[in-house]
């Protein structure tokens, strides 16, 4: 405990704060640009952390990192497109709710939730430290393919009364994910003796191809501007008090973050999707999901925060990223000289309350920022979309080209984002394809594991079985869902899939 | 975003270019160093480029800015293609760091390999080493109890033509049944499954070995068993410094089988063991460079393995082994090679008996 209040000193001090600001202000630049995330961010910092003290580098690299899920949300809310992977979700009901002029609105309540689910995400890191090794340790790969299987049937309820489309959606994210070399066996797939193709379609490609393309190109047909209304500018007051309206969602979600970003491998890009799945799933009132409810906003949001603090686990305990920006960060480590491992809680834990710290200080910071910024950026909304266009395509165009560096970069962008158009015209939901592409290596490489380790005895580990009641669950509440869209006549995700 | 990479590097080195340039023969003085790497940001062979790049500043004449380009892909083929096809000059502006994974390939005879270790001059390279553990309730207390030891036992791989050819063979060379379950990615997530009981033998580099299995070790967790062993000056493999009281490989069989190793199976071992340890990871400058260039890389390197507050880096990060200039690293590398056509192919067909994996 005395380890505690020691860092707080540290992280209390000129230098120390100066350097966090410094990363904040930079993690909420690569944030707001789309497509740009926490492994650009890192790679810009790496090469300056060498010869730092740690304390510093520290307040530097998760000062960064901790504030991208705040600042990606504006690109999510205001023009639909992805500010990075973790805020996807954020687009489902924070970009209706900027067309209809409330865009201060979803941003205030965003980033209060960003803020409220990043210091539950710090707090929860500091309680299950002493128990974080065993908690790690359950998770065995065939409960890691059962969490991923969890995340594949929240497609279900992301294609509403549409779930054939859904699942053939999920399964051309599938197949997506599937190109490349092969997760568990020496073999290249889809590669068509195209030397690109081996590694695979990076995620962000597969996002903004997705997400942001369609959406330029439909708001350059309709040559207007995003908001259809004039209004703007207030309303991010009631945003703040929608959120702590909504505290008991901020809560849930926000553990299901840091839940899902401590278990290593299944990444932090599909946090946003769980989050905003259970709360359509756990809500009474559904319609107004995909047509601009705020509780879509607060769920992901929430969620994506809380998932970073949740995401040191693995990285200082045992050396394995959860994340890809995590995989950066542990180079840092490297670079700084710390090996992680099992002293990271022993004799370096003064650095991990240092990391516990600087989470919770910068997403305070960041938070605050991102409200003032909020006030101006939202006008943009407001202007003809021909002015903005080009600067999108610009920098989407660059931010597919950091994948590779290579010119299968932009035809890999070019050949999704045609596919995403398409999806788009005909309503089909694309959420499920990224979730889809996102999970499918997970997918392959536990099942393969469990298969090869236990034959079909895996079937039977207590962890499996409980997931498989979550699961059935949580089918059972998308069949619900749909039946009630039915009465109803209509269908929210409907609308979703076809925005 | 490489601008913006390059701009602070500009800024950090201004700093060092205060410093009176030292005049030589090559001159690098205003330039910019490539060092192309053929991984990802934040991966070892990254974070040993980074740890190198800035004493090569300090020793290269002229402290030139030392910048790494990140070219992942393949699997570092892609890398390594570039360097071979695209860098022609001659005047040491562009270096390429290789790892095992690099070497493993060229080796094994991978048809998307390009590039040739043979024509290139290497400027010195980095060992490490491995060490081998088992799970203590199988009832192994050291490797002389391996000796008969006919239980199946599970090893997390990557890959049958990763860097785990080394352990996989090594233990195949002992006579242990060990199953190889393929699909884990990087040695960490083989750590992990071990502590979980998942599979039951592992090994890990020196590095990770010491921060995350000792500790198991001293809980009663882990046995450990043997270290694959270093090079000494004469080429033969011998314990390793790291974990003096271990046995290396070599030592191992013969406490196993009453005879020193020898054939194909223990020339293909040291082969790979050499590539994927013994000089895992090394500095090349292209066929056509001048050799007042390479000598000057050379020298430079000697300076900076020498210099105090590098041993120190070396002793936190690069696991405390003596790295290899010049030509110590080119005798090393020569193990690599200078392997027979015969060892090759009876790899590769070890490799198609064992793992039904035909290399492409």
């Amino acid at each position: 405990m005395e380890a505690f209040y020691q860092s707080l000193n540290v992280v209390l001090n000129p230098s120390h704060l100066m350097l966090l600001v410094g990363g904040v202000v930079l993690g909420l630049c690569v944030g707001i640009l789309p497509g740009l995330g926490g492994i650009v961010g890192m790679t810009i910092l790496l090469p300056v952390i060498y010869g730092m003290d740690p304390h510093n580098a520290f307040a530097l690299l998760i000062g960064m990192v901790a504030v991208i899920p705040t600042s990606d949300t504006f690109p999510s809310v205001m023009m639909g497109i992805p500010g990075s992977s973790a805020s996807q979700a954020t687009i489902m009901d924070g970009y209706p709710l900027a067309r209809k002029g409330e865009a201060a609105r979803a941003l205030g309540s965003a980033f209060t939730a960003s803020l409220i689910g990043g210091l539950i995400g710090a707090t929860v890191l500091t309680l299950i430290i002493p128990i974080a090794r065993p908690l790690v340790l359950a998770f065995g790969s065939p409960e890691l393919f059962m969490l991923a299987v969890l995340g594949m049937s929240m497609v279900g309820v992301l294609s509403g009364n549409q779930p054939i489309k859904g699942i053939i959606g999920a399964g051309i994210g599938l197949m997506l994910g599937a190109i490349g070399d092969a997760p568990a066996v020496t073999e290249y797939r889809y590669t068509f003796g195209i030397d690109y193709l081996m590694d695979g379609v990076s995620l962000v490609i597969v996002g903004l191809g997705l997400f942001a393309f369609p959406e330029i190109i439909d708001l350059l047909i309709k040559g207007r501007p995003i908001s259809e209304t004039a209004e703007l500018g207030k309303g991010w007051l009631d945003g703040v008090k929608d959120t702590i309206r909504h505290k008991f969602i901020v809560l849930r979600c926000s553990i299901i973050g840091v839940v899902i970003g401590f278990i290593p491998g299944l990444g932090g890009s599909v946090v946003d999707w769980i989050a905003y799945g259970h709360i359509i799933q756990t809500s009474k009132d559904r319609e107004n999901f995909g047509k601009g409810d705020i509780r879509g906003v607060i769920a992901p949001e929430s969620a994506n925060n809380a998932k970073e603090g949740g995401g040191l686990i693995p990285t200082f305990l045992f050396g394995i990223p959860g994340s890809g920006s995590m995989a950066v960060f542990l180079g840092g480590l490297l670079i700084l000289g710390i090996q992680p491992g099992p002293s990271m809680v022993t004799e370096n834990v003064d650095l991990l309350y240092t990391a516990i710290w600087s989470l919770a200080l910068a997403n305070i910071i960041g938070a605050g920022l991102a409200l003032v910024l909020s006030k101006p950026i939202t006008k943009l909304t407001v202007v003809p979309f021909s002015y903005l266009a080009p600067f999108m395509i610009l920098i989407i165009t660059f931010a597919c080209y950091q994948a590779t560096y290579s010119w299968g970069d932009l035809i890999a962008l070019l050949l999704v984002g045609i596919l995403g158009w398409l999806m788009k015209q005909f309503g089909w939901p694309r959420p499920a394809a990224l979730i889809g592409f996102v999970l499918a290596g997970n997918l392959e490489q536990y099942l393969f594991i469990s298969v090869q380790r236990y034959g079909l005895d895996w079937l039977t580990r207590p962890g499996v079985l409980i997931m498989v009641v979550i699961i059935v669950a949580s089918l059972s509440a998308s069949i619900v869902y749909q039946k009630k869209l039915k009465t109803a006549g209509q269908s929210a995700v409907e609308d979703i899939a076809k925005k | 975003m490489k601008r913006w990479l390059m701009v602070l590097l500009v800024m950090v080195c201004s700093l060092a270019l205060v410093a009176p340039a030292v005049q030589a023969e090559t001159d690098f003085a205003g330039e910019q160093i490539t060092w192309i790497i053929p991984f990802k940001v934040g991966g070892g062979s990254d974070v040993w480029s980074r740890l190198y790049a800035p004493f090569f500043q300090k020793y290269l004449p002229g402290n030139p800015v030392v910048a790494v380009k990140n070219m992942p892909g393949g699997g570092s083929i892609t890398g390594g293609n570039h360097f071979h096809t695209r860098v022609r000059g001659s005047d040491g502006t562009t270096v390429f760091g290789s790892s095992g994974s690099t070497s493993f390939p060229y080796l094994l005879g991978n048809s998307k390999v390009k590039y040739d270790f043979g024509q290139y001059h290497i400027v010195f390279a980095s060992p490490t080493g491995g060490v081998a553990y088992i799970n203590p309730k199988l009832g192994v207390k050291s490797a002389a109890d391996l000796k008969g030891f006919t239980q199946e036992l599970a090893y997390a791989s990557q890959g049958a033509t990763s860097l785990d050819i080394v352990p996989l063979l090594a233990f195949d060379m002992l006579g242990l049944n060990v199953k190889a379950i393929f699909g884990y990615k990087g040695r960490g997530g083989g750590r992990v499954a071990f502590e979980q009981g998942e599979v039951n033998i592992d090994y890990q580099t020196s590095t990770a070995y010491i921060k995350n299995v000792r500790p198991l070790v001293k809980q009663g967790l882990a046995v450990p068993l043997m270290t694959w062993g270093v090079l000494d000056a004469d080429g033969n493999v011998v314990r390793d410094p790291i974990e003096p009281d271990l046995p290396c490989f070599p030592e191992v069989y013969e406490m196993i089988h009453g005879k020193k190793p020898s054939g194909p199976a223990w020339n293909a071992w040291k082969t790979f063991m050499v590539a994927g340890f013994g000089v895992q990871k090394a500095m090349w400058l292209p066929k056509k460079t001048k050799s007042e260039v390479v000598e000057t890389y050379r020298m430079a390197a000697a300076k900076v393995i020498a210099d105090p507050e590098f041993q120190d880096v070396v002793k936190k990060s690069l696991g405390g082994y003596q790295q290899l200039a010049g030509e110590d690293a080119s005798k090393a590398f020569d193990q690599v090679l200078s392997v027979s056509q015969e060892d090759k192919a009876w790899v590769l067909k070890w490799i198609k008996d064992e793992y039904d994996v035909e290399v492409k």
